[in-house]
């Protein structure tokens, strides 16, 4: 009894603290493959908190469990100072989810969908003013089949709007989408930091990450490999700059690794990726380097480290494979 | 007010399902159409009727003289070797026999009447067979009323001119329930399979209450269909309910639970939608027919009969023919509803058990 009450004040001193998620060693298997592997992490009140990892990760069904979606083979997740297995209703009444894709009933327009949803809750938004803010006021006596797959995205996010929720889950909110409804998503999740709103998304898109997340969780088969802001774990390459390109065949690996600067070398047959601390001294040896050995540079870039770099170096494999 | 809206939800998405109602309504009104002018749905048919009189007493005079008086009968008279060879070439509906001593017996209180029946003609068969019915109860109302002395009425046999039109439309109702409401289960199959629950499970929604809801609409919609259905009956053919018009909506409640419970039952064996689909029709056309939606199933030949029972649709619309065309109370229709109450329990335990949400 006293350690249960201990715990509880634990909990409500944490998010007092500022704690809306905290997952603590989540586990889900598959017979025998371990899909989620022992992940916690916690999420800040207002953060964009962005788990970032190729497909098949382990992203959905880790935020399903936290959602309370789908049950864990082990550990917990609490939100806003409930735990998501004893206190559900209370959890589901303060969340709003968008899956990853979202059908919904076709027979129903888009207003009476959210009208629906709505009615679910004891409290929320209305939802004319709801398709107003995602940008579907004109839609609202279209049916969901008739819209685009930016428009269904938008109306997905409507209804995870549907009850003012203190906590968002975002599920690949972009895959598929063109550009410019990528854009529009984005606006709207920025804008929905602002009203206070703490995010939790998941995403295979780097420059997502990047330009969304206040910190990163680098996922990678069950596991979180990396938990930093997007700066923290590009600083951790040690590199200051990429420098790409094409040398033939006489250039060495050895050679290139030991101009200024460099602080890392990959090579695949005749493409070199340079990282390095110096860009420009790194730059001006390397073009004097190929010109003094008479070897042909082409296809020359540089460039900032992104997270698709981090991954890489971490893994060893590329975050979206072509 | 949040149940209103749950309520709202669910019956807005049937009545936009047009595939549903044009297979439960639509089949139901134009199987109603087609037979009601294909065999004659406005009572110009008669029933055509052997009577073998080898009593000859006061009595079995009286029986014969009322039954030629007649409108919805055709009467011919001889002896019995003539109607029984009348009735094997197809010249009669029916042959009724009259024994030697009849009119004694019915004075004791144990008279028999012997019935000989042409099967060949579904269709009329079953009518004839109603009529048959209907004369011998009439014949025994009648003889009740009397003490001592047996008089029978001088105004006739009353029977109600029962058509084929009469005899089809409570099995096209029943059928319309099965049609409307079987698949119940397979629209849960595909809201899984869509992901729609999952989404749902979001939510503090309980699938159980969605279920309700789901539930209440579908006997909405199957109370709406049954008012459109008799009414165009009624409008167009003339054909009435004889019996009270509340225990035929109770009935049709039930049945439509009993539907509903048998979809849940089915649908929680089924993993994928395409399953659904096939795993339906293989239910629903058998049952349809083994049900005497279309013709009279209880001449049909004797390794038929246990299918026939153990068919949920069968009572269904025996249920229905007894209150629509005999007027029948409580008690005629009593065991087919405890059929159908035990049907409806058997198919909850089956979901309790099997049923996924997720």
């Amino acid at each position: 009894m006293i350690s249960q009450t201990h715990a509880m004040a634990q909990q409500a001193h944490k998010s007092s603290n500022g704690v809306m998620v905290d997952v603590h060693n989540l586990v889900k298997r598959y017979g025998q493959k371990t899909v989620v592997d022992n992940v916690s992490f916690s999420v800040r009140q207002g953060e964009i908190f962005g788990v970032l990892g190729p497909n098949g990760a382990g992203k959905t069904t880790l935020l399903e469990m936290i959602e309370g979606i789908r049950k864990p083979d082990a550990g917990t997740a609490i939100l806003a100072g409930h735990d998501i297995r004893k206190e559900k209703r209370a959890v589901q009444n303060l969340i709003g989810v968008q899956l990853q894709a979202t059908t919904l009933f076709s027979e129903l327009t888009l207003l009476e969908t959210l009208q629906f949803f709505r009615s679910l809750y004891s409290q929320g938004l209305e939802p004319k003013q709801l398709l107003h803010d995602v940008a579907l006021e004109g839609k609202a006596s279209a049916h969901p089949q008739d819209l685009s797959g930016g428009q269904r995205q938008r109306l997905a996010l409507a209804l995870a709007l549907v009850n003012d929720p203190k906590i968002l889950f975002l599920d690949e909110p972009t895959a598929a989408l063109d550009p410019q409804s990528r854009r529009m998503l984005w606006d709207i999740v920025l804008k929905l930091r602002e009203l206070g709103k703490t995010i939790l998304l998941t995403t295979h898109h780097m420059d997502e990450a990047q330009l969304l997340c206040d910190r990163i969780a680098i996922m990678d088969n069950g596991q979180i490999i990396a938990l930093d802001t997007a700066a923290g774990l590009i600083h951790r390459l040690g590199a200051q700059a990429t420098i790409d390109c094409q040398l033939d065949g006489k250039a060495t690996r050895i050679d290139i690794e030991e101009l200024p600067g460099v602080t890392m070398v990959r090579q695949a047959n005749a493409r070199y990726m340079i990282y390095t601390q110096q860009m420009q001294s790194t730059l001006i040896a390397l073009l004097t380097y190929a010109q003094e050995k008479g070897i042909a540079l082409t296809d020359l870039q540089v460039r900032t480290p992104t997270l698709e770099d981090v991954f890489l170096d971490l893994t060893g494999r590329e975050l979206r494979p072509e | 007010m949040k149940i209103l809206m749950l309520l709202r939800a669910n019956f807005l998405m049937l009545l936009r399902q047009r595939a549903l109602l044009l297979s439960s309504l639509g089949l139901a009104v134009i199987s109603i159409l087609v037979f009601g002018y294909l065999f004659g749905g406005n009572g110009t048919i008669k029933t055509v009727i052997g009577v073998v009189d080898q009593d000859h007493s006061t009595v079995s005079a009286q029986i014969t003289s009322q039954l030629q008086k007649s409108d919805a009968l055709k009467i011919y008279t001889g002896n019995a070797a003539e109607e029984q060879q009348a009735l094997k070439d197809g010249q009669r509906d029916a042959v009724i026999l009259i024994p030697a001593g009849f009119g004694q017996q019915l004075v004791q209180g144990n008279a028999r009447l012997q019935v000989f029946y042409d099967q060949g003609n579904a269709v009329t068969a079953a009518t004839t067979q109603l009529t048959i019915k209907a004369i011998i109860d009439d014949i025994n109302r009648q003889i009740m009323h009397q003490p001592g002395t047996v008089t029978l009425d001088q105004q006739g046999v009353a029977v109600k001119a029962l058509r084929s039109i009469d005899f089809i439309t409570p099995g096209m109702l029943g059928m319309m329930l099965m049609w409307a409401n079987l698949s119940v289960g397979m629209q849960l199959v595909n809201w899984r399979e869509m992901g729609i629950t999952r989404r749902l499970a979001a939510t503090p929604l309980r699938p159980l209450t969605m279920i309700s809801g789901q539930i209440v609409a579908r006997l909405a919609l199957s109370l709406l269909q049954g008012a459109v259905l008799l009414a165009l009956a009624f409008w167009i053919f003339n054909v009435h309910i004889y019996g009270s018009i509340a225990l035929l909506a109770l009935l049709v409640i039930l049945g439509s639970l009993t539907m509903l419970a048998l979809g849940f039952a089915i649908a929680s064996f089924v993993k994928k939608s395409e399953a659904a689909d096939s795993m339906l029709l293989l239910i629903s056309f058998p049952m349809m027919f083994l049900g005497g939606s279309y013709f009279n199933v209880n001449g049909a030949p004797d390794f038929l009969q246990p299918l026939i029972h153990a068919t949920p649709l069968y009572y269904i619309n025996e249920a229905f023919r007894q209150i629509m065309n005999y007027g029948a109370g409580w008690s005629a229709i009593q065991t087919g509803v405890l059929v159908m109450a035990a049907w409806i329990i058997a198919s909850m335990l089956v979901v309790w058990r099997a049923f996924k949400w997720l």
